[in-house]
């Protein structure tokens, strides 16, 4: 079963350090545990969403804001650019990017 | 019993961890008699720049102190200066000078290349020979100074190599030395938890401000940084923005407190941890810190870059299993076994410092062996 870790109680992401096929469970370890089911095929060291959230919400990992939803997350899908995006230095957007 | 290194003494009071001579171009058009004398003696280092001619102001002033900084560095016992004429050349030559070591110099004109090779190449053969009866001597940990760097990174390396390095470098700073961390675009989004460990307010803001004019002046550009930081390969190995990467690679600078803020390639006046305000790009960060008188450079890589400084012996470090697979040849230290066997970062990283202390006694670097080596000083301003 592919392993992922939960680096904070208050993430919803966790980083896969097997690579993981659809419909294949992962084995969640470090600060939450038990297991979630992967929605699609996830890389080595990718993503996976262990929390429903908001298209804007805020994603995070290590406990912090490492960017916000472009689209809305489902428990086991891949979290990635196609999902997420930054909110820092970003010219191409109003303020900077920052809310 | 402290621990000391195998390392050579220097005049000025400084120790080198390798004892060349430096072969230093002071502009771009001096770069092929700058290769061809490194090459004809064993013993020296060719240490080659851009531009220079046309620069002035800032960029200027950067150009003259980063050449005379990796002149002046301890691994390097003696230097020679490959000039196009004498005015330039003595710029870098009188910022050398004060160290006591050998500094000489041949230029391109009036005699032409050939002239300048045959005579540099006499000069740097007297250099090698003498620098060659020198011997290592067992030095305190107080006297080393260490770069920290992370380059080709992915989710591994927030999570395995970088807090690898950051346990060595609490180490290293408890033992009395120096650790100097970098790449300022790579606080994006870890500055609030960095900034914490300012010694006091001053130290705080500089570290701060830094940080915020850099953003200031991308967002001013009206672009996108998305795609040149996170890179494409950082994006492939599953970092998704660079606040993402940012919180993974501050890592690398441990938990010790930050004693002071760095201008790009000057040398830190505070032991302990200090930052330096320089481009993250790996070939222009690891000249700053090699300017700025480290020794040595340890870099967390996950899907894997290969370069290694010139004069700073540069450490490679990962913990991602499939790079150190494929690019085995490029990797000094294997930090693997906290994913492949739940090892937890201490004893990993005290291995590395272990690794450390033998590599500042000689040991070489994977970069070093290859030649896998690259010097780049940051240009910020347009030249005339």
């Amino acid at each position: 079963m592919p392993r992922a870790i939960v680096l904070d109680g208050k993430d919803n992401v966790a980083t896969l350090i097997d690579p993981g096929r659809t419909g294949e469970r992962c084995a969640l370890q470090g600060e939450a545990g038990g297991e979630t089911v992967l929605l699609q095929d996830v890389p080595f060291g990718h993503k996976v969403c262990i929390r429903a959230t908001a298209v804007g919400a805020d994603v995070l990992k290590y406990g912090q804001v490492i960017g916000r939803a472009s689209a809305a997350l489902r428990v086991g899908e891949h979290v990635h650019v196609h999902n997420v995006e930054s909110a820092r230095g970003r010219g191409d957007r109003p303020k900077g990017g920052e809310r | 019993m402290s621990r000391t290194f195998l390392g050579y003494p220097r005049e000025d009071g400084t120790v080198g961890i390798r004892n060349w001579v430096a072969v230093v171009s002071i502009m771009d058009n001096c770069n092929p008699v700058t290769r061809a004398i490194a090459h004809a003696v064993d013993g020296t280092i060719p240490v080659t720049t851009l531009f220079v001619r046309g620069q002035y102001g800032r960029d200027l002033q950067i150009a003259y102190d980063s050449l005379a900084g990796m002149g002046r560095n301890p691994n390097i016992a003696a230097v020679l200066l490959v000039g196009l004429e004498e005015q330039t050349t003595e710029e870098v030559a009188r910022r050398i000078r004060p160290t006591g070591k050998p500094v000489e110099a041949v230029h391109l004109q009036p005699d032409g290349t050939i002239n300048a090779i045959a005579e540099g190449t006499r000069r740097a053969a007297r250099m090698a020979i003498r620098a060659s009866g020198l011997r290592r001597v067992a030095c305190p940990m107080s006297s080393l100074v260490v770069g920290v760097e992370c380059g080709g990174s992915d989710t591994t390396s927030g999570l395995t190599c970088n807090p690898t390095i950051g346990r060595m470098a609490d180490r290293l700073i408890d033992d009395g030395g120096t650790v100097i961390i970098s790449e300022t675009s790579e606080f994006f989004g870890a500055e609030h938890l960095f900034a914490r460990r300012a010694e006091d307010p001053a130290v705080a803001k500089a570290f701060v401000d830094a940080v915020t004019r850099l953003e200031r002046e991308a967002i001013a550009r009206g672009m996108d940084i998305r795609g040149t930081n996170p890179t494409p390969d950082n994006i492939r190995g599953g970092l998704s923005t660079i606040e993402e990467k940012a919180l993974g690679a501050m890592a690398k600078a441990g938990t010790r407190p930050l004693r002071g803020v760095l201008g790009y390639g000057e040398a830190p006046k505070a032991k302990g941890l200090n930052f330096m305000d320089a481009p993250a790009p790996a070939v222009e960060n690891l000249t700053a810190f090699a300017a700025g008188g480290c020794q040595m450079i340890f870099f967390g890589t996950g899907v894997g870059n290969p370069i290694g400084n010139m004069v700073a012996p540069t450490v490679k470090v990962s913990g991602n299993v499939n790079t150190l697979r494929t690019m085995a040849d490029n990797v000094d230290f294997d930090a693997s076994e906290i994913f492949e066997r739940g090892a937890s970062v201490a004893p990993v990283g005290d291995r590395l410092y272990d690794y450390a202390i033998e590599v500042a006694s000689g040991t070489r670097t994977t970069s070093e062996v290859l030649d896998v080596r690259e010097t780049a000083i940051s240009r910020f301003e347009p030249t005339i």
